[in-house]
């Protein structure tokens, strides 16, 4: 046969491997964007929701006693969160995420802190916490009924642990990290302990759309 | 001239040169590990209070270094009227529920780090607003080991 003819100095070894390598990144590219790749709405992240719904409604009250529903989501950029105000460790790192992300947001962003303990974040608790605060936040709280509708929407759980702590008891809640964009729809979602540049990633990709 | 002085000065440099790593170096040893035998803490900080009748948390890191097995059995501070020690974890549902615990083991050569999200000293009843930059004392209180006075920062991070 003629390949068997060839002498084996002849075989362009140096070529292939070139063709290898490139075919190897091409191959790594091609897998990474596909991990990676814009979702169907247009944020880059693999925390972005398939599709761009409506965000969640709110029937809610902000920090001064005003009504707050899902229409004064739009504008801008929100991150909304569930938490209480006497929750000392995972709230406030999550809300260290926030002031990191609002810092390095490409623009301005809306913080939105709703409570799951309307029992002890009342108006006046909420106006008292979110003055520790930057002035993007918004704190909001209402009935039990009313809180507990708003936290089903987002998909939210919670639920009163008495701990026998001194400080009274604790509220268990999950603690997703969501943005809605300036047209109100609910974009991302992201686990406790996300770093601040992924959620700035998805800002700037929702800024270009 | 200014060769003459170089040569001259050189020596003095090399000498003040090693004076000061030496000085550095026994600054460092003696932060980071006060005495053989001992537990040592890294980096005790305490968030910043968000009103006085909430918590606020300290956290740190702890080498038992020692040679004994121990435990971080409690701590107290000036700062608060009652220290505690939790715990943050998820359940099986993804919520995350913060628990008292009653210690935190710390094998021979372990480390522990009490950080967001995990364990942590929790500062009850504060005695005064916790304000960024300032330092409080937190006195560490070990199962066999003797109390260890340090000295937290606060600080939003």
């Amino acid at each position: 046969m003629t390949t068997v003819a060839i002498p084996a100095r002849r075989v362009p070894w140096r070529a292939i491997a070139i063709v290898l390598a490139l075919a190897t990144v091409g191959l790594m590219i091609a897998i990474a964007a596909a991990t990676f790749g814009r979702g169907p709405a247009g944020v880059a992240s693999r925390f972005a929701y398939a599709d761009a719904a409506p965000a969640p409604a709110l029937d809610l009250v902000d920090q001064a006693g005003r009504r707050f529903g899902r229409a004064d989501l739009r504008g801008r950029p929100t991150l909304l969160y569930f938490g209480y105000t006497h929750c000392p460790d995972v709230c406030p790192a999550t809300i260290g995420t926030i002031n990191a992300v609002i810092a390095a947001s490409p623009e301005p962003v809306q913080a939105v802190f709703v409570t799951v303990d309307p029992e002890r974040d009342t108006v006046d608790a909420m106006a008292a916490y979110v003055r520790y605060l930057s002035t993007e936040y918004i704190g909001l709280t209402g009935t039990p009924s009313q809180v507990r509708a708003a936290a089903d929407g987002y998909g939210v759980t919670y639920s009163r642990i008495d701990t026998g702590s001194a400080g009274g008891y604790a509220m268990a809640h999950t603690a997703e990290l969501y943005l809605i964009d300036a047209r109100g729809r609910l974009r991302s979602h992201y686990p406790f302990g996300i770093e601040a540049a992924e959620v700035v990633h998805d800002l700037r990709a929702l800024a270009t759309e | 001239m200014s060769i003459r002085r170089s040569v001259t000065v050189r020596p003095f440099r090399v000498a003040l040169a090693a004076v000061i790593a030496a000085a550095v170096l026994g600054a460092c040893s003696s932060a980071a590990a006060p005495s053989a035998g001992a537990m040592r803490v890294e980096d005790a900080w305490a968030r910043p209070s968000m009103g006085m009748d909430r918590a606020a948390a300290a956290y740190l890191v702890v080498v038992n270094d020692t040679g004994v097995a121990d435990a971080l059995v409690g701590a107290r501070s000036p700062a608060a009227a009652t220290v505690e020690l939790h715990e943050t974890a998820a359940d099986a549902s993804g919520q995350m529920a913060m628990h008292p615990i009653d210690r935190i083991d710390l094998p021979v050569g372990g480390r522990a780090a009490l950080e967001p999200g995990g364990t942590h000293i929790m500062l009850i009843d504060l005695t005064g607003d916790l304000v960024a930059g300032q330092q409080i004392d937190l006195t560490l209180d070990f199962a066999t080991a003797p109390d260890l006075v340090v000295k937290a920062t606060v600080r939003a991070s």
